[in-house]
């Protein structure tokens, strides 16, 4: 005659077997139940049986070969904080240097010309939806945290009459979200 | 010892996450990828829990991040999924739908014996059974740490692997 707390227990015990934990005492208490409990022992099963059943988790765990793909995470892995900001400076001058370069043409003389983006709503506008741009499929913000490293990026700013930036938009991205908004950022905070 | 003492804090705190993130995250990877049965989910889950012990590392660069911790938020964020999923399942919209079973996003040759019958197996059981039965018998913790990570006793994660055990055996007598 066995009770439900015996078999409450008895699956406690099978869970030692299972993980290799239980003692020769727990395996006799064990088997004394399977041998008076025919439910048990049909759905349990012996000790063998446990031990063949739990190699499978085992077992699949030694032949797991699935790794994520990590390569382009290593690719920068490792930077130099000089290297990100030089970068990002780089990039910065690039920009200011282009949109000058851009500028050059435009004669001292002319009559001023409305400015290109006038309209303060319009410049909110793409501001707004420089933030709410769609990221890139998988950010792996942790790994460019972690390892953030140096990349490129092309901007486009354009450049109200006054020589006010009043709208960035990323032509190229670097691959990271976080930095194309910090350059975008300081572009729109420059004087041309 | 000296470096270490002048250096700044946020790179203490870069420098032992960069360790956590490659010592850690093929194998929690792996776990998460086991939990949900799905690689894509399974990396996305791994980012969260790197992105918040990163954050916690920058919050406070001596704290003990233990790889116990990791799979603890790891096995959180795989049953907070599991949940949400179930829940969609629920819709009425969904219903009609050919819901794909894991493993078909699975390449061929993965799909050995042993891979399907224990991914077979994970699907039917409750996700605090499965997490029980991969702690131990797949990643390799005791039932006593088992339960640290679970926040359970190690009576309970034996009784749980007991029973994932069931479900994985009648899986086997279904295949052969």
């Amino acid at each position: 005659m066995t009770t439900q707390k015996d078999c409450a227990q008895a699956e406690m015990l099978a869970g030692a077997i299972a993980l290799g934990e239980a003692n020769e005492v727990q395996r006799n208490s064990y088997r004394a139940h399977l041998a008076a409990c025919p439910r048990c022992c049909a759905e349990l099963g012996g000790e063998h049986e446990i031990e063949r059943v739990m190699a499978l988790p085992a077992d699949a765990s030694k032949a797991e070969h699935w790794a994520p793909d990590l390569r382009h995470v290593h690719r920068q892995a490792r930077p130099q904080r000089a290297l990100q900001w030089a970068a990002v400076l780089g990039a910065i001058a690039m920009l200011i240097f282009g949109v000058r370069a851009t500028q050059k043409h435009v004669p001292v003389t002319a009559v001023p010309r409305p400015p290109v983006v006038a309209s303060s709503s319009q410049a909110e506008r793409a501001v707004a939806a420089l933030n709410t741009q769609t990221a890139p499929q998988r950010e792996h913000q942790a790994e460019s945290l972690v390892f953030a490293g140096t990349s490129t990026m092309r901007l486009d700013v354009s450049v109200d009459g006054r020589g006010l930036p009043k709208r960035c938009t990323i032509i190229k991205s670097s691959g990271d979200r976080a930095l194309d908004q910090a350059v975008c950022r300081a572009a729109l905070k420059a004087k041309h | 010892m000296e470096a270490l003492i002048a250096a700044d804090p946020a790179e203490i705190a870069r420098a032992r996450a960069e360790s956590l993130v490659l010592e850690y995250q093929v194998k929690l990877a792996r776990y998460l990828r086991r939990m949900v049965g799905d690689a894509e989910v399974a990396l996305d889950l791994s980012q969260e829990v790197f992105l918040s012990a990163f954050r916690m590392l920058q919050a406070d660069p001596k704290r003990e991040i233990t790889a116990g911790w990791l799979y603890r938020a790891a096995t959180n964020a795989a049953i907070s999924f599991l949940r949400r999923k179930k829940i969609l399942r629920m819709l009425p919209l969904d219903r009609e739908v050919d819901r794909p079973s894991s493993l078909r996003t699975w390449s061929v040759d993965e799909r050995s014996a042993t891979s399907v019958d224990l991914q077979t197996a994970l699907e039917q059981l409750p996700a605090a059974q499965s997490a029980a039965l991969l702690l131990t018998s797949y990643v390799g913790y005791s039932s006593a740490e088992a339960a640290e990570i679970l926040g359970t006793t190690a009576d309970a994660v034996r009784q749980r692997v007991c029973r994932a055990m069931r479900v994985l055996r009648t899986v086997m007598s279904e295949e052969r």
